[in-house]
């Protein structure tokens, strides 16, 4: 069942389950009432997809993400990414094991108003321990892969909303994770920058295998996925491959191949 | 690695104006009031610091120079037995009331009689040679020039002490004294002024200088063991000018008031510090959250906020230094009693910065709140 973070090709990457949920439940408490969120979900995610998870606004597709990134715990059942029970860590192990192999998109850009797109980049991977230099060359080359290359001296202030999804996803892609987590990526911005998004995603799981889960409410999205699981009331109802890209999206065509 | 507390910092700095203002007043408040009271309390004892005395003899149990009584003329003679004293002076201190020619009603004044020889120890650091050989004249008094005023009298008038007419031959700077007027005359010319019969044949001080300044400790303690000339003790001058000073220090409450003054000042600096400190984390939850979830550890995002204390701490030290230090210049240059030693600045300073760190310590709490899992909504 468990899978070794290799470095993978778009073509044997189906086989690679590289997060798996298992029994998963998850309810909350407010006042006097508990409301389940999850109701014993199991699921797999292969390396080099891009899972979509779709459904309403409550349906537990954000609940269900935090729990598959470590971010929460489960009630009942685990939870095992790369091989590793996240159930079995600490706090502080939680954070080295986030540090080490996830990225994290937000619906909210979350950048510090301070620094320039490439110091964001540059920020969390001084923490891994990377020399100035390496930081630096890889910070410039996740920019330069979602296409900021030129505006990388740039403030937060001075960057338009997807400009600014692009630098928070060239933040998480710099660390080079195995999992990357997106929350409502596009919900945020226009149906042309969150088509560029959610095609930037697309190419990262496909040219670096990286497992990417995204999770949105946006219908436009579903035919980016590799894969749509579609929740409702805190359970998986449908779970399909789009055959195809849509017509017309423009950005299908411009998939590389790995 | 990215800066990102000196960066936030100064990219946001309005935000943290406020802290590095109030840290930076703090320190000012505090070197200001520690200036100001080591000033006022130090001239409790301007007249041991003024002079090059290493040992002060007078009544036993003086408490502090201002409330000498008379010793024995006798005790004189003692210290010149010592073979370390190499000289010995007295000081005549008389407690008098002063009526200026203008309409300034009586002024308590302290009559110092010294000798007034140009080698002379009494006053040898705040009297150049040349004012003081004009004591030498019947009834000739010098005053400090911040006091002029309040005698109502200029240089070459004539007032009287306790009745007896003296002139104002002079004025000096450095003279001015703690509950009243330091008035300094020869020694004939303060004997004259006495006006209490007891006093006859009797001094307040015997100052001496040693040999040795260094042994001056030990001579003080032999000194101060036999009673051959009526009761009398010993002191090297720099104990009876602390004496002197912690005798006002607490003898007035104003230590006590310092301190919490002190107290208010911390916490007050501290509340808004802190506050200031805690929004700006909170401005960046999100932000930090973000870090958070990509691995960087809790500690790390601490040390961020403690770094971001210390800039503002740094910065509000500067601006204490620099202001304090400004006022210190003009509150000298008007005569206003204000001394700093380098260890009161030292502590000064530290307090404030230990104000900073407090603040940030604070505000480190409210990380707290930086939970990824709330940027998933």
């Amino acid at each position: 069942m468990s899978s070794q973070p290799l470095p993978m090709t778009a073509l044997d990457a189906t086989t690679q389950v590289s997060l798996q949920a298992i029994s998963v439940s998850k309810s909350f408490v407010s006042g006097h009432v508990q409301s389940t969120v999850l109701h014993d979900l199991t699921l797999n995610m292969c390396a080099s997809e891009l899972t979509l998870i779709s459904g309403p606004s409550g349906c537990g597709k954000s609940t269900l993400l935090a729990i598959l990134s470590g971010l929460q715990g489960a009630d009942q059942g685990k939870v095992i990414a790369l091989g590793q029970d996240l159930s079995l860590l600490n706090l502080r192990a939680l954070e080295r094991f986030r540090l080490l192999h996830t990225g994290f998109v937000f619906q909210g850009f979350n950048l510090f108003p301070a620094l320039n797109a490439l110091e964001q980049v540059e920020l969390p991977l001084s923490y891994l321990g990377l020399s100035k230099t390496e930081a630096r060359r890889r910070a410039t080359e996740s920019l330069e892969e979602v296409g900021l290359g030129p505006r990388m001296r740039l403030r937060p202030s001075e960057l338009s909303g997807g400009e600014k999804q692009r630098v928070a996803i060239a933040r998480a892609l710099a660390k080079r994770p195995e999992l990357l987590f997106a929350d409502e990526p596009t919900s945020a911005l226009d149906a042309a920058n969150g088509q560029i998004i959610i095609d930037i995603l697309h190419r990262i799981a496909r040219t670096h295998g990286t497992t990417v889960l995204c999770v949105s409410h946006d219908p436009r999205l579903v035919g980016h996925a590799d894969r749509v699981l579609s929740m409702e009331d805190g359970r998986i109802l449908s779970d399909h491959r789009p055959t195809s890209l849509p017509t017309g999206s423009g950005y299908g065509t411009e998939e590389p191949s790995a | 690695m990215v800066a990102l507390a000196r960066k936030t910092l100064v990219y946001e700095w309005r935000r943290f104006l406020p802290a590095v203002l109030a840290v930076g007043f703090a320190g000012l408040l505090q070197l200001l009031q520690a200036a100001l009271v080591l000033g006022i309390f130090g001239s409790a004892s301007v007249y041991i610091t003024g002079s090059s005395a290493d040992l002060w003899t007078g009544y036993p149990g003086t408490q502090s120079v201002n409330l000498g009584r008379p010793i024995s003329s006798g005790v004189e003679m003692r210290l010149r037995m010592d073979p370390e004293v190499t000289r010995v002076e007295p000081f005549q201190w008389v407690d008098a009331d002063w009526r200026g020619p203008s309409d300034t009603g009586g002024v308590s004044v302290f009559v110092s009689g010294i000798d007034p020889q140009p080698d002379g120890m009494m006053f040898s650091l705040a009297l150049p040679a040349a004012l003081r050989a004009r004591l030498n004249e019947p009834d000739a008094v010098i005053v400090d020039v911040a006091d002029l005023n309040s005698l109502g009298v200029a240089v070459g008038d004539t007032a009287a002490i306790n009745g007896h007419r003296v002139r104002v031959v002079g004025v000096s700077r450095g003279l001015r004294a703690l509950g009243g007027v330091n008035v300094v005359a020869s020694l004939a010319t303060a004997r004259r002024l006495d006006t209490d019969p007891a006093n006859v044949d009797r001094t307040t001080y015997f100052v001496a200088k040693v040999r040795n300044p260094d042994l001056a400790g030990a001579i003080a303690e032999r000194l101060r063991g036999a009673s051959d000339f009526g009761s009398y003790d010993v002191w090297t001058a720099k104990d009876f000018a602390r004496r002197s000073k912690m005798y006002w220090m607490f003898d007035t409450g104003a230590g006590a008031g310092v301190l919490f003054l002190a107290g208010i000042v911390f916490l007050v600096g501290a509340v808004i510090t802190s506050q200031t400190l805690v929004a700006a984390v909170i401005g960046s939850i999100r932000e930090y959250a973000t870090l958070n979830a990509l691995g960087v550890g809790v500690g790390a995002l601490r040390k961020v906020v403690m770094e971001q204390a210390f800039w503002v701490g740094a910065l509000g030290l500067i601006c204490s230094a620099v202001i304090g230090g400004l006022l210190l210049i003009l509150g000298h240059s008007y005569s206003v009693p204000v001394a700093l030693s380098p260890a009161t600045t030292i502590a000064c300073l530290s307090l404030v910065m230990a104000l900073a760190v407090v603040s940030g310590l604070a505000a480190m709490r409210s990380l707290r709140r930086a939970d990824p899992a709330s940027l998933l909504r």
